[in-house]
């Protein structure tokens, strides 16, 4: 993405001219970039530390349990110690899956049941990872109908969080659901769908693992289909003006805001049948860390910082690649990250994000992660943060060793001052009273939750806050 | 190339794999002497802890929370390529 031999050479040459500067500068890089040290491997009663991907959620689980089927699963939920937490890869930054009680891995209730070529629909195993999803539903020439940036996840727990991918007219992965098996608290196996225990499938469809545990999910895909994906860089002020335009004439378009450059990435995918050419070698890694070794030595000098990145990221020249979609619109990311995001009435979102980025270009000169801006079409699951609204997400990322309280501080009021939904697998600091202002449908999804765990065996400290059962 | 023992195979397959199996994942790939032997070097206590606890872009637990601390072990040998009984 950004042109290394500009990027070398400018930063090289500044950093001698600021020489002092420089200097005080690394001492704070060493201090704020360290790898803070891990919570102990075990607890005092031997129980083993779990912690989930940014490492910012930890806990000691009394029991850790794998079930390799439906009934074995049936048969855990009915003896386990409360509160019983299913986790797939452990990709939400939120306290969904910390529990003192029992921790159930999905990890081999993976892979795909059943499959209609008919109606490209395929019935998949809830602990199913994405990354392994995409070539299986390829070898029966279907594939998903979104996929979300990172490829990590477990579908089960990418349903649970509401998580999406981007395109004006895609729906978050949840909306392609046509029907689900849910083990309940009371140890019952509920099938849900549009024509059966209809209000449990709308409001356990984005379910944060509250309403009972998914073992299987039906998903309506589309005939296995390559994209032309484009990556290029505008200035952001153009970006946002061409922001409505480029929603409407690619089936996915995405944004990266590069703060403290001036520049925005903006990346397009569609549907083609030219012959392939492959993606090549990642290059995010090396754009992500040139962004950080720009923040490390000209934090303290925006202007220059700025001259430089922009002038760095102008001389590097568009991307394209030719693929099946499942290759290109997901991504590794192996850079570790924690992250806010919200998803805004589409309207609203490019006013929104701005005002974030004059807020952190102005407050937070250590942050070098872009934001990521995207677009949802509704959906009408209870619980979905897109439910009747045609969405715009804006994601903000903090550095995994770096602090991401300004996220909490300056971020998150901008945000819920535009009507944001969070994401439920991002940080945000809301609780019940909040949900219930911003879900027409909250109170219905609490009462069959209710209905279908009186005892909140599937709550944990975080949900019961979520949930107004403290 | 998976592990020999087919439980820890199920293993490797459901978490390991999605990262060790693919290079541009940045993580060292499995039987990569040349990504693994500087890792190894620093000992299997500290891969173990930095397995369990997260270190650098290895998040905890592998994501595999199915995985007992037997289990990390055995991966790690795997993936280093190292018989069990080198130390």
């Amino acid at each position: 993405m950004i042109s290394r031999r500009t990027l070398v050479t400018g930063t090289g040459a500044a950093a001698v001219a600021l020489g002092t500067v420089a200097a005080g500068e690394l001492a704070l890089r060493q201090q704020r970039d360290a790898e803070a040290p891990a919570p102990p491997a075990t607890d005092a009663n031997g129980h083993l530390l779990w912690r989930n991907w940014s490492g910012n959620q930890s806990a000691y689980p009394a029991a850790r349990v794998a079930p390799a089927s439906e009934d074995e699963l049936v048969s855990l939920v009915n003896t386990a110690t409360a509160p019983v937490r299913a986790v797939g890869a452990g990709h939400s930054f939120t306290a969904l899956v910390p529990t003192q009680g029992t921790l159930v891995s999905l990890d081999q209730l993976s892979g795909i049941v059943s499959h209609d070529a008919t109606k490209l629909q395929a019935t998949i195993r809830a602990g199913t990872r994405l990354g392994t999803l995409g070539p299986a539903l390829a070898d029966i020439g279907q594939e998903m109908l979104t996929l979300p940036d990172i490829n990590k996840q477990a579908l089960g727990g990418a349903l649970a969080t509401g998580t999406h991918g981007t395109g004006q007219t895609l729906q978050a992965i949840h909306g392609s659901v046509q029907s689900f098996r849910l083990v309940t608290a009371k140890g019952d196996i509920v099938e849900a769908s549009r024509d059966s225990n209809v209000e449990i499938f709308q409001a356990a469809r984005v379910g944060l693992g509250a309403f009972g545990i998914l073992t299987e999910v039906t998903l309506q895909n589309r005939v296995l289909t390559r994209i032309r994906k484009r990556v290029y860089a505008m200035p952001t002020r153009d970006a946002m003006d061409a922001w409505p335009g480029l929603k409407a004439q690619h089936r996915n378009a995405e944004m990266y805001i590069l703060p403290f450059t001036g520049m925005t990435a903006v990346i397009t995918g569609d549907p083609t049948t030219d012959p392939v050419v492959p993606r090549g070698p990642d290059t995010d890694v090396d754009t992500l860390m040139d962004l950080k070794a720009l923040r490390d030595w000209l934090a303290v000098l925006p202007p220059l910082r700025r001259y430089i990145a922009r002038k760095a990221i102008e001389t590097t020249p568009s991307s394209e690649a030719v693929d099946d979609g499942w290759k290109l619109l997901s991504n590794e990311r192996p850079v570790r990250f924690n992250e806010m995001e919200f998803h805004l009435p589409a309207e609203a979102q490019t006013q929104a994000a701005l005002e974030v980025l004059t807020a952190v270009e102005t407050n937070r000169p250590d942050v070098f992660f872009p934001f990521e801006i995207r677009s949802i079409a509704q959906d009408d699951a209870y619980l979905s943060p897109f439910y009747n609204r045609e969405s715009g997400s804006i994601a903000v990322h903090a550095y995994y060793r770096n602090d991401y309280s300004f996220l909490f501080e300056i971020v998150e009021p901008i945000l819920r001052r535009h009507g944001g939904r969070p994401h439920w697998g991002k940080l945000n600091s809301l609780t019940a009273s909040d949900f219930a202002l911003l879900y027409p449908r909250w109170k219905d999804a609490v009462q069959i939750r209710q209905t279908l765990d009186p005892d909140g065996k599937f709550l944990n400290p975080y949900l019961r806050k979520v949930f107004g059962n403290a | 190339m998976l592990p020999a023992d087919a439980r820890l195979a199920g293993l490797y397959r459901a978490s390991c794999q999605n990262c060790h199996g693919h290079p541009e994942s940045g993580a060292p790939p499995a039987g990569y002497h040349f990504a693994w032997d500087p890792r190894w070097a620093q000992g299997l206590p500290t891969l173990l802890s930095h397995t369990i606890g997260g270190y650098n872009g290895m998040p905890a637990g592998g994501q595999c929370f199915a995985c007992a601390p037997a289990d990390y072990t055995s991966l790690i040998r795997f993936m280093a390529a190292r018989p069990s009984d080198e130390n």
